[in-house]
């Protein structure tokens, strides 16, 4: 698989597309894998979303605008709201979160946790003021929990999983700004 | 070396009681300076994955090692496997009885197909680099809790071999055995815990049940991938499962 559409052209055109998806539809192939879903960002900000599998008629490509970060501090006018009501809105901005200061991506692949355990409250919630080294959620793999802590104080700004997610190595999770 | 000798280079402490062992274990981890196991004989809020509630009574073994790894956080995960055996390893030593025992993904060890222990790994730090890790163990060695859950796994005590085995005895074959498969986890990767783990599991073959928070996948038990992936084979094609609860 090559990664070169990222670098010097800013959008993949139809052709290295295509190219993609065929290398994907390869991967499928040599590993029997039944399904197969690859997201990754693209210079232009916006957002490659490819979701290939054997029982599909044919495959899926997209081209998703990001969800933009918001321009002001996020006003905590509700603390307490669920974290799964901060799911990405789309087609605000073409800004891509994993580019945004402050995000925070999952160093593994894994099931993410907002929570301790079900039905616990979130470990933060959009608003609250977090200090270096706080955990913010939990991706768990193999029953490993991995604590995703705060790499520097700051504010929630975004939670860009929800809980329960499957995530992927270097996914967004979190903008700490 | 007999199978019951300190390894070198673990620290060993011993609490009459604590909160859990991983919780002491956060506590304590930025002033442990090796690896280090420590033993309660009491847990008075121990918890199992997901915050379950585990129950520790007096007489049981509940345990935790505090490691400092280098590797990235999907490397250290596979200590979830290492951990198994281990502990598989530590409770044919006691018993002196190979059969019986096995173990379902990742890291539960069943004896006579009930569940006999609890393995909780907890690891903190951003990124590449962790904090510690903390591998949490508890074994019904007297007694076996009530459980409530009709779909769970029948809770079994080692007791049921006839084996008496004390916590801290117990705590000397565990840490002896996981310092060898540390070993073979470091110096050879993961394939050879991969093939060991792969040599004793259960129901391999045979249709069982994952399920997450959000689905359930039922399928063949084909295999264990090198990543440390439960694969399944359903009618949709071939599943690789990352984080799920194992029902038989």
């Amino acid at each position: 698989m090559t990664t070169d559409q990222s670098d010097g052209a800013p959008k993949p055109d139809n052709a290295s597309d295509i190219a993609f998806v065929k290398a994907l539809a390869e991967v499928l192939r040599e590993n029997d894998l039944g399904e197969l879903e690859v997201e990754r960002g693209v210079k232009s900000g916006s957002k490659l979303s490819v979701r290939i599998s054997k029982n599909a008629p044919a495959p899926v490509i997209a081209n998703v605008a990001a969800p933009a970060a918001p321009q002001a501090p996020a006003a905590p006018s509700a603390p307490t709201a669920p974290a799964a009501a901060a799911a990405p809105e789309a087609g605000s901005d073409d800004e891509d979160p994993s580019s945004l200061p402050g995000i925070v991506n999952s160093p593994m692949v894994g099931t993410a946790y907002l929570s301790a355990e079900p039905g616990a409250a979130a470990f933060v919630n959009i608003g609250d003021t977090v200090s270096e080294g706080q955990t913010l959620m939990i991706v768990e793999a193999m029953k490993t929990m991995n604590h995703i802590h705060a790499p520097h104080a700051g504010t929630v700004k975004r939670i860009l999983v929800e809980d329960g997610a499957p995530v992927e190595y270097g996914a967004p999770l979190m903008v700490v700004a | 070396m007999s199978s019951s000798d300190w390894p070198h280079g673990y620290a060993r402490i011993v609490l009459e009681e604590t909160d859990s062992t991983n919780a002491e274990a956060a506590r304590r981890a930025a002033s442990l300076a090796g690896p280090a196991w420590i033993l309660a004989h009491r847990q008075t809020e121990a918890r199992g994955r997901r915050g379950r509630p585990w129950e520790s009574p007096t007489g049981n073994f509940a345990a935790t090692l505090v490691l400092h790894p280098t590797e990235p956080p999907e490397q250290v995960a596979l200590r979830s496997f290492v951990a198994a055996l281990a502990l598989h390893e530590a409770c044919v030593a006691v018993t002196g009885r190979p059969e019986g025992f096995s173990l379902k993904w990742p890291n539960d060890v069943l004896l006579n197909g009930g569940k006999l222990a609890g393995i909780l790994l907890e690891s903190l730090g951003q990124g590449p680099r962790l904090d510690h890790l903390a591998i949490g163990i508890g074994v019904n060695l007297a007694q076996a809790p009530q459980v409530e859950d009709p779909k769970a796994l029948r809770p079994v005590a080692l007791a049921e071999t006839g084996a008496v085995v004390a916590p801290e005895e117990f705590l000397n074959h565990l840490a002896s055995a996981y310092a060898a498969w540390e070993i073979r986890f470091t110096g050879f990767g993961f394939a050879p815990i991969r093939e060991a783990w792969l040599a004793r599991a259960a129901r391999l073959g045979d249709t069982i049940t994952a399920r997450t928070m959000r689905e359930e996948t039922t399928g063949t038990f084909e295999t264990v991938d090198n990543s440390g992936a439960l694969v399944l084979s359903t009618p949709k094609g071939r599943v690789a499962i990352q984080a799920a609860d194992v029902f038989f």
